[in-house]
């Protein structure tokens, strides 16, 4: 039973990963809270159902269809209207991110009303050595870790991701050196929605679907960048598991109703004892 | 001799401009108002939507008789409505707002035991009747107030039905698990099952809760296969209930009797699981294939579903129809009253006993429906079967959920 409980743990792990990834990255480098995120993975989630049911494409294109619409959707925004207050005080951007979210979550309550809709995927289940494993579910953990790793690639060893790099060090010399910021700021925020997209799209397949599960997302991609270390692809990447794993021991020791408690109890703790995160160092990758 | 007809003029004149006049004051009385606050925005959304379709059915009936006969007026009845986007804090505002800026007659309770609790207190202190047509937790009606009236009958009288119903049917059965939402209702009706399921021989092998916002049941659902439960009864709003379904087929469960309470009995539910849904029972506190009559409006529950189904294109729960009778057997009551005076109108609806297309109502000294007229319903194939009771049964129990 115990390896269930790793592998459910691992499961959710790495969809929160998933979730919290681009929301790292935004923070990390435009040092803006993006309170539209739940609102960004809500959407993508919406786009890969809806492309899925009516368009009759598989999930997988549907997601990447997702991903294309929200980070066009992601630019935009940072390029017209955040772009205003990127260099401001991040109580400002985060009113102004707060206000979007605001229309965002309500523009989707009315066009696709409150009810749950979900993507019917009767893919069955697997068992290995006693662990069931739903293969939809594996399906999106994989979904999840390729694009992690991908963005960890791109930011790495990319002329992109360098220069993403480089202007989140010292965006003032980032400008000197020919790079042109707003462009990237706003490729950055793009990526940090095309992650929620695809972190929406895994989410399609395994729960119902409503914009007034933002809220929850949000909190949890908060909780895990604390964890795991703000502005960090590997550090949400542990932080997600961990907190997938810490979610699924918590809830067989304290019981279903305290799992949430343990999560947020746990980042105040890793806030007290180490601010800069299990993985993150006060430096960048 | 005086002209026949001059000495008939001033008699026919007077008469004439009587009648003329009488007409001429027989204006439109106010209509009377409904105080309606809904949850048509938020995670209640889906359900305070039905209650305003249940609303608007009643009112549209009852305009088209020509409105509610008070006294020697004939006045029309209309709701004012507001969204309290299932929040409780604002539920609770805009009945207050009703009540003082409005001045509204009566009142609709919001969706769910919580809010109506929370807002009866209001009602209570206007002393203005409020009917709730949501609320089936007896904790909501032990405020010792005389002005709420529920239409929901209890939960222990549905857990004690369902308790007895399947241990008839399936008597080898003696393990229950229990997995509730820990808000109210779903919470009350799960401890009331337990109780009454363990005084009756059963067997608790998990009891377990959930809290709002849960996006994995994984583990819990670990906990409930390995103590091989014949019975799992699980609680909650229909968006959790169907990913526990969901990850009980991810984890290669299969039990006996799957019941779960509320958002089952909802058609949403069909929809977003498919044929997962296969076999899972639930309860209603009303069907559309009940055979009650109603002479006040409708005629009966299968015109009220036929009406119904036509205006909305789908088929009402137990939710509208609830919200629809909550609003009859108040036009009733103010006919019988003669008056809108919220003490005469509280009399009559302590004491009547009200036959509807939802079945016989009459308010117990709570204030709670004290008729109770349980439904056992069950998915088959991706229609509602009725199991119970057995003078409207449409299908036969069938055992095993998740069997391959």
């Amino acid at each position: 039973m115990i390896a269930q409980y790793i592998a459910n743990g691992l499961l959710i792990g790495s969809l929160y990963a998933c979730l919290a990834v681009g929301f790292s990255l935004i923070y990390g480098v435009l040092n803006i809270i993006n309170v539209m995120h739940g609102s960004f993975v809500v959407l993508g989630a919406y786009v890969t159902i809806y492309c899925t049911l009516y368009l009759g494409v598989s999930p997988l294109i549907a997601a990447m269809i997702g991903c294309a619409v929200l980070f066009a959707f992601g630019y935009l925004v940072q390029r017209h209207l955040i772009n205003e207050v990127v260099t401001a005080p991040i109580f400002i951007s985060f009113t102004l991110t707060f206000g979007l979210d605001l229309l965002l979550n309500n523009a989707m309550i009315q066009a696709f009303t409150a009810t749950p809709r979900s993507l019917i995927l009767n893919y069955g289940s697997i068992t290995i050595f006693n662990v069931s494993l739903s293969i939809a579910r594996l399906g999106a953990m994989v979904l999840a870790l390729v694009l992690t790793g991908l963005l960890y690639w791109l930011l790495r060893h990319s002329q992109m991701g360098r220069a993403i790099i480089a202007v989140r060090m010292d965006h003032y010399a980032a400008r000197l050196l020919g790079i042109r910021v707003e462009h990237i700021y706003a490729i950055t925020f793009g990526i940090g929605a095309l992650m929620a997209a695809a972190a929406g799209a895994a989410m399609a397949v395994v729960f119902p679907i409503t914009p007034l599960l933002s809220g929850v997302f949000l909190g949890k991609a908060f909780v895990i960048c604390v964890l795991g270390g703000l502005g960090s692809v590997p550090g949400a990447l542990v932080g997600g598991l961990a907190l997938g794993l810490l979610e699924s021991f918590g809830a067989v020791v304290f019981g279903s109703q305290w799992s949430t408690t343990v999560g947020f109890a746990l980042m105040i703790l890793v806030l007290v004892v180490r601010p800069s995160g299990l993985v993150g160092r006060k430096g960048f990758e | 001799m005086a002209n026949p007809i001059s000495k008939c003029t001033l008699p026919l004149l007077l008469g004439g401009i009587l009648i003329l006049g009488s007409t001429g004051l027989i204006r439109a009385a106010d209509p009377i108002r409904i105080g309606a606050p809904l949850s048509l925005t938020g995670s209640l959304a889906d359900e305070g939507g039905k209650e305003q379709q249940g609303l608007d059915m009643c009112i549209a009936a009852v305009n088209a008789k020509g409105g509610v006969k008070v006294g020697a007026d004939m006045r029309k009845l209309e709701a004012v409505k507001y969204d309290y986007q299932s929040e409780t804090s604002r539920a609770v505002q805009i009945v207050q707002r009703l009540l003082t800026v409005d001045k509204v007659d009566f009142l609709f309770a919001p969706y769910g035991s919580g809010d109506t609790k929370a807002t009866a207190v209001l009602a209570e202190r206007y002393n203005i009747p409020m009917v709730a047509t949501s609320a089936a937790s007896e904790a909501v009606y032990d405020q010792k107030g005389k002005n709420l009236f529920g239409i929901l009958f209890p939960n222990n009288a549905m857990v004690q039905t369902e308790v007895k119903y399947y241990k008839e049917r399936v008597p080898q059965a003696k393990k229950l698990a229990v997995f509730a939402l820990n808000s109210l209702f779903p919470k009350a009706i799960a401890a009331a099952l337990r109780d009454t399921a363990a005084k009756d021989g059963f067997e608790v092998v998990f009891d377990g809760l959930y809290s709002q916002g849960t996006l994995d049941f994984a583990n819990a659902l670990t906990q409930i296969k390995a103590g091989n439960p014949d019975w799992l009864y699980a609680t909650g709003y229909i968006q959790e209930l169907i990913v526990i379904r969901r990850q009980m087929d991810n984890l290669g469960m299969t039990i006996p009797i799957v019941t779960m309470t509320a958002g089952a009995a909802y058609p949403e539910f069909e929809q977003n699981l498919g044929p997962l849904s296969n076999n899972v029972t639930t309860n209603a506190w009303w069907h559309p294939s009940a055979t009650y009559k109603d002479s006040y409006i409708f005629g009966g529950a299968e015109q009220y579903t036929a009406t119904f189904k036509e205006k909305y294109k789908k088929e009402p729960t137990y939710l509208e129809a609830a919200a629809t009778a909550g609003c009859e057997v108040l036009v009733q009551s103010v006919e019988k009253a003669g008056s809108t005076d919220p003490e005469a109108v509280r009399k009559q609806l302590s004491t009547l006993k009200f036959e509807t297309f939802y079945g016989p109502i009459q308010f117990g000294p709570s204030g709670q429906n004290a008729i109770n007229s349980p439904m056992i319903l069950q998915i088959q194939n991706g229609k509602y079967a009725v199991l119970d009771p057995q003078a409207v049964k449409t299908g036969e129990l069938k055992v095993g959920v998740g069997t391959k």
